[in-house]
């Protein structure tokens, strides 16, 4: 048996690593036989307690092997015990083991039907055949799972792989002389022979002795490992491949070669082989086989021993970066780099630097003051370092996959916020020490406690924190923190974001720079909503101090969706911050001589309305706000949110306890609110509706449909009582809504049609604009100028509830009248406008939207992004473009794809079933266990198999 | 240490120039002094200097030349000077003042013949414009006026070209818009500086924001120009309000604090 190769000594001078590999790296993927062993005889004994140390400190490994697991594992034996994990890919592409401290676990395995099975034998027969009839004795000496192996040169009994060149030599010796043409032409015969027997992608591969023809081959597994490791947050850039056969061989790409798939293409691939016909271009060179392939191992050991800090992704499809520090720009950076997990939002400060900064970490729900003064509490910031206030970062580089933030500077660090442990957060840093603090623990905090613990060591600087009210939910995190480790902490973290990722991200094929734009917007969405207890999302999320944390119709409607369709949970969540406001709500009603419950326009922590009462506009002019007063649609708008959780999830246990309460309550209120005219015709008077710039005004359509909706969905819960279901109903029947028959169009509430005549489209030197500030609040009030869609949100949220084909008439009749003053409004024009099919201008309200943070168009990012705008653009590309809606038990797809994209795919949840939904010009396919897509009318449609 | 100048003539804005030049003093922490160019000062100037307390040098020469030699001198702080001799002069500024105003260069207090400066400054106003080398030209001035308690009050003026795109709710953007202005080009201010927001022509709402502000001396960043066509602000203000103008002169633009691609030293990739 021989040993692997202990280590190469470094004494004095050791030879550098090549730049390429002098790093840490979070992946490690390799080859067997010639890369981590010489042969199958060989004690790895050294190299198995390498590989469980590494596993241990959280480096993630993977096998990708032709040959069966029994050879590897049972030469290799490790049981790892995380978090890193060790997966063999095996049995050429068809078979993925994962060896853990209980033993190995079959993971998935492809396996060939019959006629698969036949063909695979008439194919190795008839190459067998082909060979013969040359004078070439080959022999099929294995049938493997998913392969038929033909060994060229049985005489050649197991050579070792530092004779490949000589093994090499004698088989194309052997194959000239048959005049089959070398290995190459083997391989074709093979190739030909799969062909003919109905193999249509056949894999045929040789390691010089033997002609393979398969199913699978070993690009498959590195396909599936990559894919693992990504959903699991670990990017290509991020993973070394290490083989020993990448170069070509007697005319046949190296085996190793088949690991190089476009996936890889970002990954660092090194090669400890012979490469007798050269090392190919991209992969670098080490040669020294398994032992120098064990000095790589034992240096990235070392480093995570050392506690370096970890690279990010860079890659622009994925990445935020901040370059250098403008004072003027910085609050607005910070926004941007928020790291939030859902309870705790940490601005992207940097960790030293001046008073430029907003560093501020917010815990949701959390606010200091009542009433309109109230506004989220600010707590001691556990990513800023007391020194160095003359020193600012060279870059900081928000990886929105992982969650992580890297800076780059004196100081080098990573932290996160843990989103598989809210609450929870890590920060490793290295670099002059003058700035790293010492050891120690510390406990901060008044409204949230927050506990540190900070440990250096040798040049390397660590602290765990936790935050929460109580101080004994805070302790127990820390020490589990303390337990789980860094190392653990960041593969849970890494994990829990890639997870979210998959069920959540949008693909658009065709515009590079929307899409990561739309997946900054989808980031900072999955970070501010948490999926336990309650969540309470003010405007601008955990990211900024701007709207105190004030919770409006943004959340209900425009960032809620986009959970109810992804993450179920914390949609859940924020229905259950309103659930628990009922009561209030109810006395809200209560004091205003009405029924049911009537929700704030502005609510913070008790549920009551919070809106303050005035506001100094920028003319100067101080005005009273009535939005708390009078901006009543928040009502159906809530029940409007609770039914679309139903809508995407079935909850049967909501729908029939808290759901029900929703949906009831709300609809009780508008039976109270409405006032009858002599005529029997149901009125809603004196309310304000989306577009702000008109108030007070009677018959809002928004106002009126939205309510007349909410009666008609309560009115058919069951267990309802008759009495109340009649007078719903009856309501709902005779509420005016503003239709027109004659024009198709929704007046947008009585009299709007006597205004100024005014097209904003046309007077306005731009838009979006201020038209009230352009114009003056009293000349707005007067005029035909909308704030932001409000007939047309009617046919975003309830297009069901809106006459049929009326979305064009007042598409042409309201969109030159909005001047989009509000930024909710762009991503709803975006949506209404592809589906009118008026792509050139719904990508450019789409743009709008998905860069109003990025580009800071409020001039307020500085306070935080804005959540609902990012939500709304979810909503357009969801509802707009690809045309999704649930209905009962089936879910719509009716898209409209631009012709500026091939195609565009979104991860979605319906009725507790994962699945990503493609769309390109041909239709529409989805992937999924439990779903199925069907082509219906002229439209599609999911449900389940 | 520092030291007021305050240019005495022989008119009517001599005293109301000694009044500006102690509160302007006193804003400082510096020392005033009085100068006054010519081959024998008169008793109007002498007897004003006295009565304020103030000591006078007198210099021999071309007026302009040596106020603006006088005015450069490393211990000025600032100049004072009237903004001409007769209160019904239509002009906004004499002569005299107009040459060392866009000559020296250090801050210009131009005085209004006509006006009573208090002895302690109240409040100052301080528009801005939004711009990064504008609004450090007042910098120093507002940290030393929040020292001193002195109210100011910034005011920025959004003309037709840079109104907002979006106001969403007004009772919380404006103060979040008003928040990253002040943070951004006025950062000495937070948290003591009161923003005003104006919709308009600045040259026309300078004026009325510092009367309607009540306030007593008005702050302007200037580039050192009144060619006909420039500084419409700073010819509204000294033509308009009433009162005492500080100009300050605009640098050129820092050395951001490190250097990367884009167009102000950090960029968003």
């Amino acid at each position: 048996m021989t040993a692997v190769a202990p280590a190469t000594r470094r004494a004095g001078a050791a030879a550098p690593l090549d730049p390429a590999l002098d790093r840490r790296f979070e992946a490690v993927v390799f080859d067997w036989d010639g890369t981590a062993v010489p042969d199958r005889d060989a004690d790895a004994a050294r190299l198995r307690e390498l590989v469980e140390e590494l596993c241990a400190l959280g480096l993630e490994l993977a096998v990708i092997t032709g040959t069966h697991v029994d050879n590897v594992d049972g030469q290799l034996l490790a049981r790892p015990s995380g978090p890193g994990r060790l997966h063999f890919l095996v049995n050429r592409g068809s078979e993925v083991f994962e060896a853990a401290a209980g033993g190995i676990r079959l993971l998935e395995r492809r396996e060939a039907s019959a006629e698969e099975n036949a063909a695979l034998d008439r194919a190795a027969a008839a190459t067998v055949e082909a060979l013969s009839r040359r004078g070439i004795s080959a022999e099929i000496v294995s049938e493997r799972l998913n392969r038929r192996k033909i060994d060229l040169i049985p005489a050649w009994a197991d050579p070792p792989k530092a004779e490949i060149a000589e093994l090499l030599r004698a088989v194309e010796a052997l194959l000239y002389e048959g005049g089959v043409g070398g290995l190459r032409a083997a391989v074709d015969l093979g190739v030909a022979a799969a062909q003919d027997a109905g193999i249509p992608d056949p894999r045929v591969t040789s390691d010089a002795k033997h002609v393979e023809i398969g199913l699978t081959d070993k690009s498959d597994s590195a396909r599936w490992i990559l894919a693992d490791l990504w959903r699991r947050g670990i990017a290509p850039s991020q993973v070394l491949i290490a083989g020993d056969e990448f170069g070509p061989l007697g005319g046949l790409t190296g085996s190793d070669s088949y690991l190089l798939v476009p996936e890889a293409i970002r990954a660092t691939v090194v090669t400890v082989g012979v490469e007798p016909t050269g090392v190919p271009s991209g992969i670098v060179a080490a040669p020294g086989g398994p032992a120098t392939f064990f000095t790589l191992l034992a240096d990235q050991r070392d480093r995570r021993r050392r506690g370096d800090v970890s690279d990010v992704d860079e890659d622009p499809a994925w990445a935020i970066d901040v370059d250098g520090f403008d004072t003027r720009l910085e609050r607005v950076h910070e926004s941007l780099l928020t790291l939030a997990d859902g309870r705790l939002g940490t601005r992207g400060a940097p960790l030293t630097g001046n008073g430029a900064t907003t560093a501020d970490v917010l815990c949701a729900g959390v606010y200091d003051g009542e009433g309109p003064t109230a506004e989220l509490a600010r707590n001691p910031h556990w990513a800023r370092l007391p020194s160095g206030a003359d020193r600012h970062p060279r870059r900081r580089t928000l990886d929105l996959h992982t969650g992580l933030l890297r800076e780059n500077g004196d100081i080098e660090s990573l932290r996160f916020s843990s989103l598989d442990r809210p609450g929870t957060v890590a920060l490793r840093a290295t670099g002059d020490p003058s700035f790293l603090p010492p050891s120690r623990r510390r406990r901060l905090g008044r409204r949230v406690t927050a506990l540190f613990r900070d440990r250096r060591r040798r040049g390397v600087f660590e602290r765990l924190g936790a935050y929460d009210p109580e101080e004994s939910v805070v302790r127990a995190a820390l020490v589990e923190a303390e337990n789980a480790g860094f190392e653990r902490l960041l593969h849970e973290h890494r994990e829990a974001w890639g997870r979210r990722w998959d069920e959540a991200d949008v693909v658009i094929d065709g515009d590079e720079a929307l899409q990561r734009d739309i997946r900054f917007g989808l980031f900072h969405l999955m970070a501010s909503v948490t999926d336990r207890g309650e969540a309470g999302v003010g405007a601008r999320g955990l990211s900024g101090d701007a709207y105190k944390g004030h919770v409006f119709w943004d959340s209900d409607v425009f960032v809620l969706p986009f959970l109810a369709a992804t993450h179920p949970g914390a949609a859940r969540a924020m229905l259950e911050y309103r659930v628990r406001r009922l009561p209030a709500a109810a006395e809200a009603a209560r004091r205003l001589g009405r029924r049911g419950a009537r929700f704030p326009w502005e609510s913070a922590l008790d549920g009551f309305d919070v809106t303050p009462a005035s506001a100094r506009l920028p003319s100067g002019e101080l005005v009273r706000i009535r939005t708390g007063e009078l901006e009543e649609h928040i009502v159906a708008d809530v029940a409007w949110a609770a039914a679309q959780y139903l809508d995407w999830t079935g909850d049967q246990r909501f729908a029939a306890g808290p759901g029900r309460r929703l949906l009831a309550e709300t609809a009780r209120y508008w039976a109270s609110r409405v006032r009858f005219d002599r005529e029997g015709r149901a009125h809603i008077y004196g309310v304000i509706g989306p577009d702000e710039y008109h108030e007070p005004v009677d018959d809002n359509a928004f106002t009126n449909v939205m309510a007349r909706w909410n009666l008609r969905r309560a009115a058919a819960l069951p267990g309802i009582r008759d009495r109340d279901r009649a007078e719903w109903l009856a309501v709902a029947d005779t509420l005016v809504d503003g239709y027109e028959p004659a024009s198709g169009v929704y007046e947008q509430f009585a009299g709007f049609h006597t205004l100024e005549p005014l097209l904003i489209a046309e007077v306005a030197p731009r838009r979006p604009i201020a038209a009230d500030l352009l114009l003056g609040w009293e000349r707005t009030r007067r005029a035909q100028v909308l704030k932001q869609a409000d007939v047309l949100m009617l046919h975003h949220l309830v297009p069901d509830e809106v006459e049929r084909g009326s979305l064009l008439p007042n598409l042409e009749y309201y969109e030159p009248r909005t001047a989009h003053g509000s930024s909710l409004s762009p991503a709803i024009h975006a949506a209404l406008l592809a589906r009118a099919r008026r792509f050139d201008e719904a990508l450019e309200a789409l743009s709008i939207a998905a860069r109003i943070d990025l580009d800071d168009l409020t001039g307020t990012t500085a306070g935080g992004v804005h959540l609902a705008t990012m939500g709304g653009v979810w909503q357009a590309l969801a509802f707009g473009f690809a045309g999704v809606r649930p209905r009962g038990d089936r879910l719509i797809v009716d898209p409209r794809l631009p012709p500026q994209w091939h195609s565009l795919q979104l991860a979605l949840r319906f009725r507790g079933e994962p699945f990503r939904l493609s769309i390109d010009r041909l239709g529409a396919e989805i992937e999924s266990d439990g779903l199925a897509i069907r082509r219906a009318n002229g439209i599609w449609e999911v449900c389940e198999k | 240490m520092k030291k007021v100048l305050a240019a005495l003539d022989a008119s009517f804005a001599v005293t109301p120039v000694l009044a500006a030049a102690l509160s302007l003093g006193d804003l400082l922490e510096a020392e005033v002094e009085a100068i006054h160019v010519t081959t024998d000062a008169g008793p109007t100037v002498e007897r004003s200097a006295e009565a304020a307390g103030v000591p006078l040098r007198v210099v021999a020469g071309e007026v302009v030349e040596r106020l603006v030699e006088a005015g450069e001198a490393d211990d000025v702080a600032a100049l004072v000077v009237g903004a001409r001799g007769v209160p019904t002069d239509p002009r906004p500024l004499g002569t005299t003042a107009r040459a060392v105003a866009t000559s020296v260069r250090k801050p210009v207090l131009i005085v209004p013949p006509d006006v009573a400066p208090p002895p302690t400054l109240r409040r100052i106003l301080v528009p801005l414009e939004g711009t990064v080398s504008s609004s450090l030209a007042p910098a120093s001035l507002i940290e030393l006026a929040r020292n001193a308690q002195i109210e100011v009050v910034a005011l920025h003026v959004l003309g037709s070209g840079d109104i907002p795109a979006f106001t969403d709710q007004p009772q919380h953007e404006h103060d979040a818009w008003a928040a990253e202005f002040l943070a951004r080009y006025c950062p000495s201010g937070i948290g003591s500086v009161r923003l005003e927001l104006r919709i308009g022509r600045a040259e026309d709402l300078v004026p009325r924001v510092a009367e309607e502000s009540r306030s007593d001396l008005i702050a302007l960043g200037w580039a050192r120009e009144l060619a006909p066509g420039r500084a419409p602000v700073v010819r509204a203000a000294l033509e308009r309000s009433g009162l005492p103008v500080l100009l300050v002169p605009v640098v050129s633009e820092p050395t951001m604090l490190s250097s990367g691609p884009g167009r102000t030293g950090a960029s968003v990739g």
